[in-house]
């Protein structure tokens, strides 16, 4: 009875409103943001709260119309394959048809798969150099949208910064390593899904989470609502990383209940078509909730990781490349038992969670806090070695060049050791235990020893971080003219640093002695003890089993805390903003393990007498407790303008001054052996201005940028094997400086002539140079004995070559131009996109020994203008063309289900001979016959990949 | 679309997994590689399949193919023999010695840490077709043909070419160590006379009953980075001719060359140069030689021209031999030391030093231009016995 009068009562109620015959609506253009081509069959979906009203799609020219809408306020949902979620408050008003125009959506494809896969892991643990590559993020900015895709194989860094100039927040918390500055998107790698909103600012410009660098600032948004509602798969193969990609993610949304949920899974497996021994075995989850309640308050809780492991690639000599007529030759790898291993394996599980809280009580007035902590484990593996022959088969005793060369001056003339060397190398496959590593053989070297001592083993170093991160932002629009945004950041960083045997590759076990030390002071066995506490205990040193700690064993203790303001004032069509941040980096090392070499001094009356006993000489410097800590007082200002004419034209401009500490690991001069940190460290002080135009009306978007930064006063410490020393050296550079200066261009237009094809490209042109000599002071591992104590660098800013000509040293690998030039065409959800690149002035990374007046003035100590221009020069790498293409397609299936793919084919001209970096080593030949000048070691170098495709097949609903 | 939908899809599982049976997979689904089997060692069997002829030349018969100025085996010839020298202690480097019952030689395998490959024992066949026989200061070495360089003052070179070794030394059974041979002063007198051919170089020997001398010999560089060949006197110190310059240890560590000459004047009356080129003592500075010292030599030392040699020693201190003098009967006999040894900073046995005991060493006999010389291949604790 009571269903009949509910369903009689509704019945007369929809007489009533149809009697009332609603003529309002709403109508417009679904346009892409870049180009402003139409969107058709994009789904819009109309709401009322909570209620659906009315459901269309957008026809073949964009349009959409809903007709018969009440008066009210409507949220008009729209979805499009491969564009990001739009949400539209619409509101209708005495009957009329409200008529929105153009409705930009965001075009995904772009972005999609940019994270750190885009990049190959080159292993520069031991070379003393880094490598990591800028992402550009900015699916809003024509010239980031374009360069960030297009120019990842090339490792391009924007304006030629370092990669840890960017910040990049997670849930409004700043995320780059506290040790090293790097961006961390190996945190959330494959989660692409859950890691997609996010909000970019370029430049020196201010961002609502954080103030910010002068390189842009990226802020993830990571909450559970803003993953892209409903079920989503997707299967993806790619020759150039990793073969096979699985992913799957599903996302209520914000549901009326006031919670949302998110989880996101994914697996990465297999090799590559280019370099061998580099492969995946990499997983990832993410599990995110919101509630939201009364609108006003909103807890937002994420729970992340990306467990795996993948295999890196090394660097090698020009020569061995051409023998093997492989740029990509790998030397990580060899078989055992027959089959690939790698000795360089990143393995990580470092889980992040979140817990964000956010208040809107009203219009004018939000503001968030977050906390945010990281912990895991980050190894990475190696050989390691006591008393054995060199494991790596690129060595340079075992190539051609070590037995010949045609300068008579290096004394390399055996004909017959050259040609069997050649031999080897010219016919690899023929001698796969010679030009790979040889794993059967450290097994069998291990099996040898009668006492079961292992000389060969696998080491896995770790770098563990624990990272507690407090955040706070608000927004507050003071006024109609004048909105104030600002923060406070807290950061307790507790990174360990040790390492443990990995494998012990059919050994018993391996004793925790100094190689190194070893060597030189084999009589006072006390000396070569890496836990010196253990030895004294036990009075001999440790036998390493698998798993346990050895070697070195430190802390690095980072403390930050900071806060920021800026104002942004609005004056008709000018605005401009002001603001500042100001805060305080402390850090320290704190050693958990004595090393003999550097025993310090006795902790006590007990200590000292047990040392006496044991002979054991104290040291100034120590290994083990705290070092003393460094504390800098950070600062910076920035203050933007700008001005929009007429409604399609923006002119912006910047400056900014930033007054950083330096990084922890640009301080210590050998942090695995002791406390001693670099004399006299002065913090990096940054200028940095931009100027900038862009348009945006009618289909185009053009942005053009013109910049200039100088960076002073950078350190930092690079450690390699010292041939003349005979042990591990440290060389602490002081008082680099640079500048970058350039122009940006960007722009995205229709052609005109054929319908929804855009012209498209991209402009790089920059000059980023080294300024100023810096001074080096040389330390070995070995001893405290200070090799070289501020000395000049005459070299490192320029070189004087024989005939006079001064040719300037400039900041290497990326290129100093880079352009792109290419066509899109998008219709009825297909996307061709073909591009033509060219980059050029890429250089080599230097080496600062090479630029002393020691290396150029040789064993004779007489400096000529040859051994200057020879030995102080740096490599230019030769311009490439790539050119690519891309082709995607998506379909609805019963308007619910959408399939789809994108097909992304990069260096379609199979160009194989592309530099991407790489390094000097820090060696010096020494042994020649006329004893008057050093050689350098050949470089070792990085090289692009040739032909690659990614094919992308998603599934959603 | 259905067919796009399948070929999308055909597409997709191909790309993936047309190489999946490539190694591309390996460490992916390994998840800990299994261990390699056991290393192969030859049996003399084994050997016929790699050009073996059937018969071993011996030790003492390739000897005797010696020419001066060494001679390439052009024949298919083959020796065996067991190993009898370790590098575990750093006294032997870039060295194997192997013997059979008829001698010892050199094979000059220029491979650092071969103890951690050839156990002390074990049966090595070495294929010596294509490998040079040479001497140095007389001492029998097997070695690959010498280096055509400027500077080379050898008559082989190092076989340090992997692929070469693998050509030529086959790792046989393994063994228990050799028993070193007792030799007596006849012995060493009558292996002397025959020189480079005698039984006993390259042999693993006990001579009993040795008196030190109380003399030592060592040559070292003031700047091992500059010319110290013997065309280059002005970079050569002996500390030679009578006494022992205060070296109390078997070798010279970096630690202890630096000790003597920072804290002591023991090394103070050290002339520079060689041969009848003798500039100055080492307390003065190249400056203070030149008188003697072309101004084209003088110039080579650069701004450390002015600083006194014993400052230049100290600047560019390194690790040095030191070859310690023993007696049997009257017959003297050296016991040669790297400074890289690690028992070189081990002091020899007081009682030797006063002369009040003799002593029996076991070690590597060599022959250096004439006189016999011995290589410790163990500590001095177990191959030095004091009485």
């Amino acid at each position: 009875m009571r269903r009949l009068l509910l369903a009689l009562a509704a019945i007369a109620f929809s007489l009533t409103l149809s009697a009332q015959e609603p003529t309002g609506g709403v109508k417009g253009t679904i346009v892409n943001r870049n180009g402003r081509q139409p969107i058709e069959k994009a789904r819009l979906v109309l709401l009322k709260g909570a209620e659906q009203v009315a459901e269309t799609e957008s026809a073949e020219d964009g349009t959409f119309e809903i007709q018969g809408l009440p008066d009210g306020m409507y949220t008009l949902s729209i979805v499009a394959p491969d564009f990001l979620d739009n949400l539209v408050q619409v509101t209708v008003n005495d009957g009329y048809m409200k008529n929105m125009f153009n409705l930009s959506m965001t075009s995904v494809n772009r972005v999609t798969e940019l994270d750190d896969d885009s990049f190959a892991a080159f292993d520069m643990d031991d070379s003393g150099y880094n490598d990591n590559p800028t992402i550009l993020f900015g699916s809003n900015d024509v010239f980031n949208n374009i360069a960030g895709f297009n120019f990842s194989a090339v490792r391009f860094r924007a304006r030629g910064y370092s990669s840890e100039s960017q910040d990049v927040y997670l849930a409004g918390v700043k995320l780059n390593d506290a040790v090293t500055g790097y961006s961390p998107f190996s945190l959330w790698s494959g989660l692409n899904e859950a890691m997609r909103s996010k909000e970019s600012v370029s430049g020196s410009e201010v961002s609502d989470y954080g103030f910010g660098g002068y390189n842009g600032l990226t802020n993830i948004f990571g909450n559970a609502a803003s993953v892209r509602k409903g079920l989503r798969g997707s299967v993806m193969t790619n020759s150039q990383l990793y073969r096979l990609r699985v992913m799957g993610s599903y996302a209520t949304g914000l549901m009326d209940n006031g919670w949302a949920f998110a989880a996101n899974v994914s697996a990465r497996l297999g090799g590559n078509d280019w370099i061998d021994g580099v492969y995946y075995r990499s997983f990832a989850y993410y599990l995110a909730a919101d509630k939201v309640f009364n609108n006003v308050h909103k807890l937002s809780f994420a729970f992340f990781a990306t467990p795996g492991e993948r295999g890196a690639q090394n660097a090698s000599t020009q020569e061995v490349y051409d023998l093997m007529g492989d740029n990509m030759y790998n030397s990580n790898w060899g078989y055992q038992n027959g089959r690939v291993r790698n000795a360089r394996v990143r393995k990580t599980h470092e889980p992040v969670t979140f817990l964000k809280y956010d208040f809107t009580p009203s219009d004018v007035f939000e503001a968030s806090a977050t906390v945010l902590y990281r912990f895991g484990k980050n190894g990475y593996t190696a050989l390691d070695w006591y008393d054995a022959q060199d494991p790596r088969p690129d060595y340079y005793r075992n190539l051609p060049s070590y037995f010949h060369d045609s300068n008579s001056d290096m004394n390399r003339n055996n004909p017959v050791k050259w040609a069997w060397a050649n031999e080897v190398w010219s016919n690899a496959s023929y001698y796969p235990e010679l030009t790979h590593i040889n794993w059967d053989r450290l097994y069998n070297v291990n099996r040898n020893q009668a006492d079961g001592r292992a000389k060969y083993i696998q080491e896995e170093r770790h770098v563990d971080q624990n990272d507690l991160n407090l955040a706070a932002s608000f927004k507050w629009r003071a006024a109609e003219f004048v909105t104030v945004t600002g923060g406070l950041s807290g950061r307790i960083n507790r990174t360990e640093y040790y390492k443990v045997v990995a494998d012990l590759l059919g050994g018993e076990y391996f004793l925790d002695i100094d190689n190194f030390a070893d060597r030189d002071f084999a009589s006072q066995p006390w000396k070569v003890q890496n836990d010196l506490n253990y030895y004294l205990a036990n009075g001999t040193a440790r036998k390493l089993k698998k798993g346990d700690k050895y070697g070195y064993d430190y802390l690095a203790q980072v403390r930050s805390a900071g806060g920021w303001v800026n104002g942004k004032f609005v004056f008709g069509n000018l605005s401009a903003n002001v603001g500042g941040r100001l805060g305080y980096e402390g850090f320290w090392r704190h050693g958990l393990m004595r090393k003999g070499l550097f025993p310090g001094y006795p902790s006590s009356q007990e200590m000292a007498k047990q040392w006496e006993a044991a002979g054991i000489e104290p040291s100034d410097e120590s290994s083990s407790w705290a070092s003393r800590k460094a504390e800098f007082l950070t600062y910076a200002g920035k203050l933007g303008l700008t001005y929009v004419i007429g409604g399609t034209q923006r002119v912006y401009a910047n400056v900014g001054y930033f007054n950083d500490a330096p990084k922890f690991n640009q301080v210590f001069l050998s942090p695995r052996t002791r406390n001693t940190m670099v004399d006299d460290v002065e913090p990096v002080k940054t200028f940095s201005s931009d100027i900038n135009w862009q348009y945006s009306g009618g289909g185009i978007n053009v942005r053009a940028t013109a910049y200039y930064t100088t960076i002073k006063d950078q350190s930092k410490v690079m450690s390699a094997y010292d041939d003349l020393q005979n042990a591990f050296s440290n060389f602490a550079i002081t008082g680099i400086d640079q500048r970058n200066m350039g122009i940006e261009l960007g722009f995205k237009m229709p052609t005109y002539f054929v319908e929804n094809l855009s012209v498209q490209g991209v402009l790089a042109l920059g000059s980023y140079e080294y300024t100023s000599n810096p001074v080096m002071t040389q330390t070995v591992d070995n001893s405290a004995e200070v090799v070289m104590q501020d000395v000049l660098v005459p070299y490192w800013r320029s070189t004087t070559l024989e005939d006079g000509t001064v040719q300037k040293h400039y900041i290497p690998s990326t290129p100093q131009t880079a352009v792109s030039l290419g066509l899109s065409y998008n219709r009825n959800y297909w996307f061709i996109d073909m591009d033509v690149e060219y980059f050029g002035r890429s250089y080599l990374d230097m080496n600062p020994l090479y630029r002393t007046d020691y290396a150029t003035a040789g064993p004779d100590n007489n400096i000529t203008a040859q051994e200057i221009a020879y030995m102080t020069s740096q490599e230019m790498f030769k311009p490439a063309w790539l050119v690519n293409a891309s082709v995607g397609k998506s379909w609805f299936i019963k308007r619910k289900y959408q399939l789809g793919f994108s097909l992304n084919a990069k260096n379609l001209l199979n160009n194989t001979n592309v530099k991407t970096g790489g390094y000097e080593q820090t060696r010096l030949v020494d042994n020649t016959v006329s004893k008057e000048r050093f050689y350098r070691f050949d470089p070792k170098y990085f090289y692009m990949s040739g032909f690659n495709y990614m094919l992308n097949v998603y599934f959603r609903f | 679309m259905k067919k796009l939908i399948i070929a999308l899809s055909v597409a997709l599982v191909a790309l993936s997994s047309c190489r999946s049976l490539k190694e591309e997979w390996d460490p992916v689904f390994t998840f800990g590689a299994n261990e390699p089997a056991a290393e192969k060692l030859f049996s003399e069997a084994d050997l016929k399949d790699l050009g073996f002829p059937g018969t071993f030349t011996s030790i003492k018969d390739l000897k005797a193919m010696y020419k001066d100025g060494g001679v390439a085996i052009k024949t298919n010839t083959w020796i065996k023999g067991q190993v009898i020298s370790s590098d575990v202690n750093g006294n032997i480097y870039r060295e194997l010695y192997i013997q059979d019952e008829t001698g010892g030689i050199d094979v000059k395998i220029g491979k650092s840490s071969l103890y951690s490959e050839f156990t002390l024992g074990q049966w090595v066949y070495v294929n010596c077709s294509n490998l040079t026989l040479g001497a140095y200061n007389g001492m029998p070495q097997l070695g690959l043909e010498a280096d055509s360089t400027s500077t080379n003052e050898y008559e082989t070179s190092y076989i340090d070419v992997q692929a070469i070794i693998n050509e030529h030394v086959f790792k046989g059974a393994k063994a228990d160590p050799v028993a070193p041979v007792a030799v007596d002063e006849a012995q060493l007198k009558a292996a002397i006379s025959a020189g480079y051919t005698g039984e006993l170089w390259g042999k693993l020997v006990t001579i009993k009953g040795l008196l030190y001398g109380k003399k030592i010999f060592a040559l070292v560089y003031p700047n091992p980075n500059m010319p110290h060949k013997s065309g280059n006197p002005e970079n050569r110190v002996f500390l030679s001719d009578s006494g022992t310059w205060g070296i109390d240890t078997w070798a010279l560590t970096k630690n202890t060359y630096i000790d003597i000459l920072l804290n002591t004047n023991a090394w103070d009356s050290a002339q520079v140069g060689s041969g009848n080129k003798r500039y100055c003592t080492i307390t003065k500075s190249p400056n203070d030689c030149k008188g003697d010292m072309p101004e084209s030599v003088l110039k080579t030392f650069g701004s450390d021209a002015g600083m006194p040699y014993k400052q230049i020693m100290i600047k560019y201190a390194t690790a040095n031999y030191v070859s310690h003098y023993f007696r049997i009967g009257k017959t003297d006999v050296q016991v040669r030391t790297s400074g890289y040894a690690r028992f070189a900073d081990q002091k020899l046995d007081s009682r030797l030093r006063d002369g009040s005991s003799t002593c029996d060493i076991t070690g590597i006999l060599s022959i250096y231009n004439g006189a016999a010389q011995f290589t410790l291949v163990d500590d001095p604790s177990v191959s030095v016995t004091v009485h």
